[in-house]
């Protein structure tokens, strides 16, 4: 893509961006707001797994403190605006992954998976028995947003779907370019050495135990703003869809399905879960089943996913055009 | 003067003793050759010396320094590279990606989440050099995983070299070879450790006889004799041990 089509595209994007929640109403665009969590909380999974080489059965753990700590400092601050109340979330997240971290950034593998699969449920737990901090299996609801003011100049009234949209789409891009940007440092290079070969980052001079911290409060962050932005969005905090084992399952399910060797690809696989969920819930309520058996289709058949999919459909149309374009003058 | 020593040093796997009172001196600016026969110890004095393991007993001073029990990366900070005979390389990643990372090491560049990898053009170039020193520089955007086996080789000689240690240590550089790779492989660790100290372990007794300014003869965990190739070549009881059975093959 050279510079001009690349503008064109960002300009395009930004402009159905703000057309959007007008076009297609309010019903499409939480499904998009909704997604663009998934999408975001895939990707902050993916910092770990595709990236870094360590898979996470918990990281449900982060994506549920953000969703709690952005409730709960709803309930009992007033006047929290959406960024401060994202902020608090955020927070909350960072700090639980920073005293979990001594401990995980030593093992790996398996015993990295299993540890955070207890440490979600511990979370989980706490969560269903604390009922008087976090309203047990009910969970805390009804928390106001206050508007978003500079003084003289505007005030934005959150609770406007059109205007959560654009402040929630705006805050997951943002954290997804933040993202994006760190694989592109050399602290990405380090990240993917990290994932290929332990021993050798090692005996380069590369403390690994350091390096996976920071990647883990990195993306311990990210999944607490996507939890943070989904318990707004719902104005709904409850346990089962903050700490639940579907929610640390479903985004290993997205990165496997979008490809887990791609920046993008989660991001594809969120938006593709969000269309099968619209469409499968609406013929059957069991979509764990569905979601499975296209887990174990696209395992057996493209372990690159949809990322792996549009690359080789990309590379096909570029060697297409550059046959035509060589045998041109004479079908011309 | 000694730029590597290790008093005895002493190593047990479980209780069985897999180095005994180990007494190596490495001088500065030679090339030093460790030999022996399969399960001497080579590459268990490699791994304790490089902190892989801590030794049972016994001391490691590296540049006048205890070195004894420090980890992998602080070592080699300290100016100690080294190549593994199992081919350690980032497969994922491209021949170019493999040795900008040791080139980043080698700059101190290890916590930077502020720039493009990408834009560091004195990274850039650097990289490039030493991939044109290592003749790989037509494979440079070709995943490691992908190179053909006498490449990887040379990428993870190259990685050990790339950091421009003080110290390298190489653990069998031609293992798994043919003879003309072998003869590249040599040519180019003469070519790129000119003014380093090296320490190799080789299996292949041409090379090491190309190579080595003084051999170390190690058996059973045990340096059974130290000296110039020469020396080594005439003594009875490594002929008995190591050369001695490899004639009769």
């Amino acid at each position: 893509m050279d510079k001009k089509t690349r503008w064109m595209f960002w300009i395009a994007g930004i402009i159905i961006f703000a057309i959007f929640p007008k076009l297609a109403g309010i019903y499409y665009s939480n499904i998009v707001v909704s997604m663009s969590v998934w999408a975001l909380f895939a990707v902050s999974l993916n910092m770990l797994l595709g990236f870094t080489g360590l898979l996470s059965f918990g990281h449900a753990m982060y994506f549920g403190t953000g969703a709690y700590g952005a409730a709960l400092a709803l309930t009992h601050v007033n006047g929290l605006s959406f960024f401060s109340a994202m902020a608090a979330g955020c927070l909350c997240s960072v700090v639980l992954s920073l005293i979990v971290a001594p401990v995980v950034v030593r093992v790996s593998g398996t015993a990295f998976a299993m540890i955070h699969l207890a440490f979600a449920q511990c979370m989980f737990v706490l969560a269903l028995k604390f009922r008087n901090i976090t309203g047990g299996e009910d969970g805390i609801g009804g928390f106001s947003v206050s508007h978003i003011r500079i003084p003289g100049l505007f005030s934005l009234d959150v609770t406007d779907p059109a205007v959560f949209f654009y402040l929630s789409i705006g805050t997951v891009i943002l954290n997804l370019l933040v993202l994006w940007f760190v694989i592109q440092t050399p602290f990405g290079q380090v990240m993917a050495g990290t994932r290929d070969n332990v021993k050798r980052i090692e005996y380069l001079g590369f403390r690994v135990s350091h390096t996976k911290a920071v990647v883990y409060v990195l993306a311990a962050g990210s999944a607490g703003v996507a939890g943070a932005v989904s318990a707004m969005h719902q104005n709904l905090v409850a346990v089962n869809d903050a700490y639940g084992m579907m929610v640390s399952v479903l985004p290993i399910m997205i990165v496997m399905v979008g490809g887990a060797r791609s920046f993008f690809g989660p991001i594809y696989g969120a938006v593709f879960f969000g269309f099968l969920e619209e469409y499968v819930t609406a013929y059957t309520d069991k979509f764990e089943l569905i979601l499975g058996l296209i887990l174990i289709i696209f395992i057996m058949y493209w372990p690159l996913g949809l990322a792996g999919i549009f690359l080789k459909l990309k590379f096909k149309w570029l060697t297409r055009k550059q046959f035509l374009k060589r045998s041109g003058g004479g079908a011309g | 003067m000694n730029i590597l020593e290790t008093r005895n040093l002493e190593h047990e796997f479980n209780g069985y003793s897999v180095l005994k009172k180990v007494n190596l001196e490495i001088r500065k600016g030679e090339t030093h050759a460790i030999i022996g026969p399969n399960g001497a110890g080579k590459t268990t004095l490699f791994n304790v010396i490089s902190g892989m393991y801590t030794p049972s007993k016994g001391k490691v001073i590296f540049k006048k320094k205890d070195i004894t029990g420090f980890k992998a990366y602080k070592i080699q900070r300290l100016g100690m590279g080294r190549s593994f005979q199992i081919t350690a390389t980032f497969d994922n990643l491209t021949a170019f990606q493999n040795i900008r990372m040791a080139v980043l090491s080698r700059k101190g560049i290890r916590f930077n989440l502020f720039r493009f990898v990408d834009k560091m053009n004195d990274v850039t170039t650097e990289t490039i050099n030493v991939l044109q020193n290592l003749d790989l520089w037509e494979a440079c955007h070709t995943p490691a995983g992908m190179l053909s086996y006498g490449k990887q080789r040379s990428l993870e000689i190259g990685m050990a070299l790339a950091t421009d240690p003080d110290l390298v240590m190489l653990d069998e550089p031609a293992a798994g070879m043919s003879a003309d790779e072998t003869h590249t492989a040599v040519s180019l660790i003469k070519k790129l450790t000119k003014e380093k100290t090296v320490v190799i372990i080789e299996h292949d007794m041409d090379v090491v006889f190309s190579l080595a300014d003084r051999i170390t003869v190690l058996n059973h965990g045990t340096i059974l004799a130290t000296g110039i190739p020469k020396e080594i070549k005439a003594n009875k009881d490594v002929q008995a041990a190591y050369l001695g059975r490899l004639e009769d093959e």
